[in-house]
């Protein structure tokens, strides 16, 4: 009996979990960047507003939203919000999603932000990430105020919401989120284990 | 002589193979593409930049030709939901895939096509209607066929 209770929450632990749900606090981390080595730790609730994303190297989705992701990396930046990539991609069977990938990548696009490797997809499983990218907003309490799409289409031109950025600015604003839950579309993650 | 006969043949089998891809904008002209006669209709969500939907695509090839005329399958893919979506890659792939059922080059809102559907953003995923348009089948991630031609013609007895 104590073994079926252990293989259920063991079943638990290891199946992909419901998203986090709005108004949920972060789900802390500390992760290496595969930038420079040192690991970035996220404390929920330290006074800014921070994007968690996740995203990858190898995903076609992911990285047509890139060049966006790292626009409003900049602009928000500046107004001083926190952002943090996080690749949960299983290496062992993606081999271009291993630090060393991750960091020439980081390198050649000149990502404004920490590439962090979630090793055990431990993390993305902690969020409820199913897809890259994907995105959750946050607010300087570290409770969640958006989860969901960057833009609802990575072309420019056919952008009817900008689920991110409106986010964001609704935040800085001192106002309540709008839209607060998107469906994110992209690739499925890359589950280690 | 013969052996260049043979291969004039081979090359001919090997090109006279055509897709049918149909550009789509609203997610709620698919189901037009079904023939009336099929009692169960297949949509597959996909995309060629999506490893898992190229994966499982010989597995839906078996589906298609296991359950024969009562069922009928509509591809839909995702492609052009990236900026450099290649229309002529998709019928490339699915023309050497050997697909024969109707596929769709979605044009739309990926949004729209979610909310049509009600999935979460993951592919492949497919999803089986009857006549009334009444999903009876669901499946999230590459199908393997003889478990999916198995639960489907449990269906399809229902329906009898």
């Amino acid at each position: 009996m104590k073994t079926l209770f252990v293989s259920m929450l063991l079943f638990a632990a290891c199946a992909n979990g419901d998203e986090l749900p709005i108004g949920a606090t972060a789900p802390k981390f500390a992760l290496v960047n595969a930038v420079d080595g040192k690991t970035v730790a996220f404390k929920p609730g330290d006074g800014k507003i921070s994007v968690v994303f996740f995203t990858c190297n190898q995903c076609p989705y992911a990285k047509a939203f890139e060049p966006r992701l790292i626009e409003i990396a900049r602009e928000y930046q500046a107004k001083g919000v926190a952002f943090y990539a996080i690749d949960p991609n299983d290496e062992s069977q993606y081999s271009v999603e291993s630090l060393a990938e991750m960091k020439a990548r980081a390198a050649e696009k000149g990502y404004p932000y920490p590439y962090l490797k979630d090793g055990d997809s431990a993390i993305a499983r902690a969020y409820g990430a199913r897809v890259t990218p994907h995105v959750y907003v946050f607010d300087g309490t570290g409770v969640l105020r958006y989860r969901g799409y960057v833009d609802d289409s990575a072309k420019a031109a056919e952008r009817r919401t900008s689920g991110l950025s409106n986010a964001l600015d609704e935040l800085l604003a001192g106002k309540p989120v709008s839209n607060q839950a998107t469906r994110a579309f992209g690739c499925t993650i890359k589950w280690k284990g | 002589m013969r052996r260049g006969a043979i291969l004039s043949l081979l090359l001919f089998a090997a090109t006279a193979f055509a897709a049918d891809l149909r550009d789509v904008k609203d997610p709620a002209k698919i189901k037009e593409l079904f023939p009336r006669a099929a009692k169960l209709r297949v949509v597959n969500v996909w995309a060629t930049w999506c490893v898992p939907c190229v994966y499982e695509m010989p597995e839906l090839r078996a589906m298609a030709a296991a359950l024969g005329r009562e069922a009928a399958f509509v591809g839909v893919s995702a492609d052009d939901t990236i900026p450099e979506a290649d229309r002529a890659k998709v019928a490339a792939f699915l023309d050497k895939q050997k697909i024969g059922y109707t596929n769709v080059y979605y044009r739309g809102s990926v949004d729209d096509l979610m909310s049509y559907y009600r999935f979460e953003g993951e592919i492949p995923i497919t999803i089986a209607f009857d006549r009334a348009g009444k999903e009876v089948w669901r499946h999230q991630g590459p199908v393997h066929s003889a478990e999916a031609v198995a639960e489907l013609r449990q269906i399809l007895r229902r329906m009898r």
